[in-house]
């Protein structure tokens, strides 16, 4: 057989399997390296800061249960969320999460490490990602081969689609999850390839981590029984997958019930019915491949048929009728959007009104994959060639995922494992067959060309797999070709040098390429904590905007400890970590009419919000306001989220329309409509706004609209803290008259006193100036 | 150095202090008084003439008031740089004030002369009136002393003289009925200054006689253009690290505006036109600036939500131990936040220096020694509560310490960190009311032998031998029940 390149051929076989397994070690090490380097950009052009809004939750109770213990974390009640109700937050959490911080904790403590709690948080998702390469590895690994599970743990340490999830500071549940999830992959389709009760076991021991840390653990509790169901579908029943799965399911569902959060969902919501059913049908059919095995007739078999389909659809009915009766919850809200994108937007503005939750746009496919979004279909094919078990898990999975992807921006996390799986694998057949230095020689292709069944029926052998592979294509068109072996086009085979560069070349360029965008996306795009926000000084050196801080610090140290703050329900969590004071709304959005309570006190006039602010003993009012800065993420452009969310309980009193001008323009200018001015969340962001600019004209850089010249004025509020750039603005609730009149009629009185006596007045001012 | 005129006071109290009235007569009392914020500064100079020969210990006097506002206290005779030896002697018979003995260098002779010079420092003697200002308004103080300096002798003259620091002096006390002292003006005011006094022939007035006929109070109101500063807790935690070569020092510091209380709200317009017409408020403490050792490293001052990003350091390169110049480096920290009268603001500020700038090998006693600043001065400000802890290397035996000035309380303990076995001894030391003078080193001296050097590297390559042993154990040890032929 001639050789493309000269080859080594004096190595002994030991020698090539210890150096392919320290290569290998050496790789994953590095892979690792990469992986939590490429996550340290956040601490780097930052600090060591927890990032964005739900990590500070997390944050805050991970303190409590390293500072308090697992117990007291267990029955923490929390009364300064959501006030005057409180939060039960050892049974409304996923523990998962803090549990590992904690156990991290206690464990460097245990040897007089003396780790802050904070560092431990921030560097948990670089930590967890590295742990993911390794299991992407493994279960690559599986699927092909040890190279392909290589390329497939380089992928996914530095895709950005991970990384947007997973940088450090970024402490959220995703951060441990995604590697609960392949992992929880990989030991099933270890389970299922031995028949293992052991592996199964390990399958739903890790299940259980993922039920109690994230949320997606439902992905798994559908997938899984997706797949078996798929593998008898296919006749492909065998009792190997009885034993994974009846292991899995049987111990997974037990222990995952022990979550308090979880509780008795497994068994009653309708989320959960596929695992269950499934489950069920795996023992009729065992069932039945049992008595089959003792009985012969083959009408017998066909009653056997007929009674196991009866019985599945007996059993569909029976589930129907009970989520019908009310035994089993039916699905909820979110799930319905997963179907229907506008459902959420009808139905529960609240949870459209999260970015996250939007429709993915296509070209953050690109951003978050890079090329892996064009070789992923190509691995996805590859998958059909030999099609064992676990490849049907992985086509399963990619299709699932893909759909969900498009549905919310959120889910793209769950389909950048299976993209990096499915383009390692053909990446990696790409590479294997390029790099092959074996040429076919002509008897070869002649036996190829005479047998074309044959060929497609060896497949699956390796040898025979590379003669199949086809230089018909053009050799810089490593896509078309990828699809054209899977499609068993007849193949002449690679001659030469030049051909092998050019291809390999070009796969280098795009993991070049790929390495490139990603380093550029996770420092531009991903690593910013949002609790700081930075800017360029006209010399280029670094200009930190730190008004979200300086605001709760001032909260924390200068009012009282039980003051009640209120702001709109994005920033509840902050308010809570940072500057530890109570709060009505917070990122945990689960009651609906609390928020909507707030909403409404934002979007309506001073006179019928007092009453609200003083009945839920609000002290301090905060809103974000970024007019001045430019800083578009503040509460007037979220504003209207407000008024929809308060339309929902009030539709009464609060109108959406209202708030638009007659032409149907949203302003803030002279033109507004007199809803959005006397609205109290317009009056908070403007108040004295416009005096900045003294004679000039007041200009709001977020809107690019002229402000009123003449500001409003508030008579139940007074400002109490507004920070260096504006962006977070204090008010205090006034207590109400000591008289007795209400506020606005006694703030009249006291100006007009003051304007009667005011003549000397006019030049105290002055000389203030 | 080590006046221990405060502890010294506990055992005094049970000797009934009484002062010979008869042995020193005061030519001259002069006492000035510089105003301040939360410090004010006394200076009294006594010129003594000796009724005895042989007489060598000089009394004075500080009322109830002083006693408890003075957090410093020092006499010299001047013209002379070393201080001289004060005893705290308690309250006399009568109750009526405290002694302090004050040793001259050597015995007068009769009719000899001297002068002593006292300087105290009060801490907490001004209150801020009004209690409650705005922004835009100033900020005035209000200062509360006696009229006489009292002294066990004999007074010719006396005269006190009160500066302001500015001459904005909205109002203050005129005596009254001192026509057995003086028969012009009893108080005279020029610029920024009041005199009261002279008056002349004063009888021994530290007795309850005299303070209820003829003490009275003066009260001074003045227009305050600084912030008043105050740190009602300090608490620094000093590191030595031998394998390091370090010395980490972290402030844990409260900061509170003393000032006025604000009144109504902070409104960032005003503060900002001010800012833009420069006419900052005077009672808004926009920041302080510190002066910090030379040769520091990994300087971080961050709060509880993390980094505080405003602020400014510029070191210089560490000095020789005996060299006497006077470089440090300055850290210009800036709140996130101004803070306005009755505001806290804590924070932490922490850095490391090289441990050969502050440590010492005493070869004869075969110890180590170095030396740990009670706190780093914060400019006008007072310290109510410090607290210092000072951990030694882990294995230190021996551990001594000599303080400047007497702690308020001391304790010994055991601090565990960074892989330690035994833990490492800690002193924490607390003081009150300290100021920029009571910013000396504390020394601390041990013994570290070199088994307690090499115990920690010693412990980690255990730990990590018993790991790779258990690992060499298990991969060989086959726990299967049965063989199974896996593929």
């Amino acid at each position: 057989m001639p050789l493309a390149f000269p080859l080594p051929s004096d190595l002994s076989p030991a020698t090539v399997t210890n150096t392919a397994s320290l290569l290998r070690i050496v790789t994953l090490c590095f892979v690792s390296g990469a992986a939590i380097a490429s996550r340290l950009f956040a601490v780097i052009n930052f600090e060591s800061i927890i990032h964005e809004f739900d990590p500070w939750f997390n944050y805050r109770a991970t303190r409590v249960l390293a500072s308090k213990g697992f117990y007291e974390f267990w029955n923490w009640f929390d009364p300064s969320a959501w006030y005057p109700l409180g939060r039960v937050v050892g049974g409304t959490v996923y523990p998962g999460l803090m549990a590992t911080s904690g156990v991290i904790y206690n464990f460097l403590h245990a040897l007089n490490i003396p780790v802050d709690i904070r560092n431990i948080c921030v560097m948990l998702a670089p930590g967890f990602s590295a742990l993911t390469a390794w299991a992407t590895y493994m279960f690559t690994k599986e699927m092909k081969d040890e190279s392909a599970g290589l390329l497939a743990a380089a992928f996914i340490g530095i895709v950005p689609g991970y990384i947007s999830r997973s940088v450090a500071g970024s402490y959220d549940n995703e951060a441990i999850a995604i590697f609960l999830l392949m992992f929880t992959f990989y030991l099933w389709i270890k389970a299922l390839k031995l028949g293992s009760a052991l592996f199964g076991t390990l399958a739903a021991v890790f299940y259980f981590y993922m039920v109690a840390a994230w949320g997606g653990y439902v992905f798994i509790t559908n997938m899984i029984p997706l797949h078996g169901l798929v593998l008898m579908l296919m006749g492909r029943f065998s009792s190997r997958l009885y034993v994974a799965y009846s292991s899995w399911y049987a111990i997974g569902t037990l222990s995952s019930m022990q979550v308090p959060f979880v509780g008795f969902q497994p068994v009653s919501t309708s989320e959960h019915m596929a695992a269950l059913g499934v489950f069920g049908l795996l023992q009729i059919v065992a069932f039945t491949q049992l008595v089959r095995s003792h009985v012969s007739s083959k009408q017998f078999q066909n009653l056997l048929f007929l009674a196991l389909i009866s019985i599945g659809v007996l059993g569909f009915f029976a589930m129907v009728g009970l989520t019908y009766k009310g035994k089993i919850a039916p699905w909820t809200g979110r799930f319905y959007s997963l179907w229907d994108t506008g459902y959420a937007k009808k139905h529960i503005p609240i949870i459209a009104s999260v970015s996250e939750h939007q429709p993915t746009a296509w070209p953050s496919f690109f951003m978050d994959l890079q090329f892996l979004i064009f070789v992923f279909p190509a691995g996805v094919v590859l998958c059909f060639q030999q099609l064992r078990d676990e490849h049907i898990f992985v086509i399963i999975y990619a299709v699932m995922a893909s759909y969900f992807a498009g549905v919310m921006v959120r889910l793209m996390l769950t389909l950048t494992p299976v993209v990096c799986v499915a383009s390692a694998i053909a990446f990696s057949t790409l590479l294997d067959t390029y790099l092959d230095a074996k040429e076919p020689d002509d008897a070869e292709e002649s036996t190829n060309v005479a047998s074309p069944p044959s060929d497609a029926q060896a497949s699956a052998s390796k040898k025979n797999n590379k003669s199949a592979k086809p230089a018909a294509a053009t050799p810089g068109n490593a896509l078309t070709d990828l699809v054209a072996a899977a499609g068993k086009t007849k193949s002449k085979g690679i001659y030469g040098l030049d051909t092998r560069l050019a291809i390999i070349m070009n796969a280098i360029g795009m993991l070049a390429f790929f390495v490139w965008h990603c380093t550029w996306a996770t420092s531009s795009a991903y690593s910013s904590p949002s609790v700081v926000l930075a800017s360029t000084n006209p010399d280029g050196s670094q200009h930190i905007i730190d008004d979200f801080r300086e605001a709760y610090y001032w909260l924390r140290q200068n009012t009282p400890e039980t003051a009640v703050v209120m702001s709109w329900w994005d920033y509840g969590y902050q308010i809570a970590g940072m500057a530890d004071r109570y709060t009505l709304v917070d990122n945990n959005t689960w009651n609906n009419t609390h928020i909507a309570t707030v909403g409404k006190a934002m979007s309506s006039s001073e006179e019928v919000a007092y009453p609200i602010l003083r009945k839920h003993d609000v002290d301090y009012v905060l809103v974000i306001f970024g007019g001045l800065l430019g800083y578009s993420g503040d509460d007037i452009n979220k504003f209207l989220w407000m008024v929809r969310i308060a339309q929902g309980v009030w539709p009464e009193e609060i109108q959406e329309p209202n708030y638009f001008t007659p032409q149907g323009e949203y302003r803030v200018d002279d033109m507004a409509s007199p809803a959005m001015k006397n609205s109290l969340m317009y009056k908070m962001s403007y108040y004295r706004f416009s005096e900045l600019f003294g004679n000039a004209q007041a200009l709001d850089r977020v809107r690019q609209q002229n402000v009123p010249k003449v500001g409003p004025t508030l008579d139940y509020l007074d400002e109490a803290y507004t920070t260096e750039n504006w962006i977070v603005r204090i008010y205090e609730v006034r207590k109400e008259d000591l008289l007795g009149r209400d506020l606005k009629s006694a703030n009249a009185f006291a100006k007009g006193k003051k304007r009667k006596r005011s003549k000397p007045a006019v030049s105290r001012r002055r000389s203030l100036k | 150095m080590l006046r221990r005129w405060c502890t010294v006071s506990l055992l005094s109290f049970t000797l009934l202090a009484s002062v010979k009235a008869d042995s020193f007569e005061n030519t001259a009392i002069v006492r000035t008084i510089d105003l301040g914020g939360s410090l004010v500064h006394v200076t009294t100079t006594f010129a003594v003439k000796a009724l005895e020969a042989g007489s060598q210990v000089y009394t004075v006097t500080l009322s109830d008031a002083e006693k408890q506002q003075t957090s410093w206290l020092e006499a010299k005779v001047k013209g002379q740089p070393d201080a001289l030896a004060v005893l705290d002697r308690g309250t006399d018979s009568t109750g009526a004030v405290h002694l302090v003995d004050i040793s001259l260098p050597q015995a007068l002779g009769l009719g000899a002369t001297v002068n002593i010079v006292l300087e105290t420092i009060l801490t907490h003697s001004t209150h801020a009136l009004p209690e409650r200002a705005t922004q835009q308004e100033d900020q005035a103080l209000k200062h509360k002393t006696g009229l006489f300096v009292l002294s066990p002798y004999h007074t010719a003259v006396q005269r006190t003289k009160i500066k302001s620091p500015s001459p904005t002096i909205h109002s203050y006390t005129t005596p009254e009925n001192l026509e057995d002292f003086t028969f012009d003006a009893t108080v005279t005011k020029s610029g920024a200054t009041l005199t009261y006094g002279p008056y002349n022939n004063i009888a021994p007035s530290a007795n309850e006689g005299f303070i209820s006929k003829h003490q009275q109070p003066i009260v001074v109101h003045y227009k305050y253009e600084s912030p008043v500063i105050e740190v009602p807790k300090l608490r620094r935690v000093a590191e030595i690290s031998h394998w390091g070569a370090n010395l980490n020092i972290e402030d844990n510091i409260h900061l509170r505006n003393g000032g006025p209380a604000l009144k109504g709200h902070f409104s960032r317009l005003e503060h900002q036109t001010q800012a833009f017409y420069k006419h900052t408020a005077s009672h808004v403490i926009p920041g302080i600036t510190l002066h910090l050792p030379p040769g520091i490293r990994n300087t971080y001052y961050y709060d509880l939500n993390g980094n505080v990003s405003t602020s400014r350091l510029r070191t210089t390169p560490s000095v020789p131990k005996d060299s006497q110049t006077n470089q440090y480096s300055v850290l210009e920290l800036k709140p996130r936040y101004p803070i306005m009268g009755g505001w806290n603001y804590s924070f932490t500020l922490g850095w490391d220096s090289p441990l050969e700038d502050s440590a010492g090998y005493d070869k004869t006693k075969r110890k180590y020694i170095v030396q740990v600043p009670v706190f780093t001065p914060i400019p006008a400000a007072v310290v109510n509560d410090a607290e210092l802890t000072i951990i030694m290397p882990e294995g230190a035996t021996d551990v001594e310490y000599a303080t400047p000035f007497p702690a308020f309380s001391s304790s010994v303990s055991t601090h565990i960190t960074y892989l330690d076995t035994v833990g490492r001894p800690s002193i924490t030391l607390r003081f009150k009311n300290l100021t920029e003078k009571h910013a000396l080193p504390i020394y601390v001296s041990y013994k570290v032998p070199l088994s307690a050097h090499l115990r920690k590297p010693m412990s980690v390559a255990m730990a990590f031998f018993s790991v790779f042993a258990f690992g060499l154990i298990a991969r060989r040890i086959d726990l299967r029940i049965h063989k199974t032929l896996t593929v």
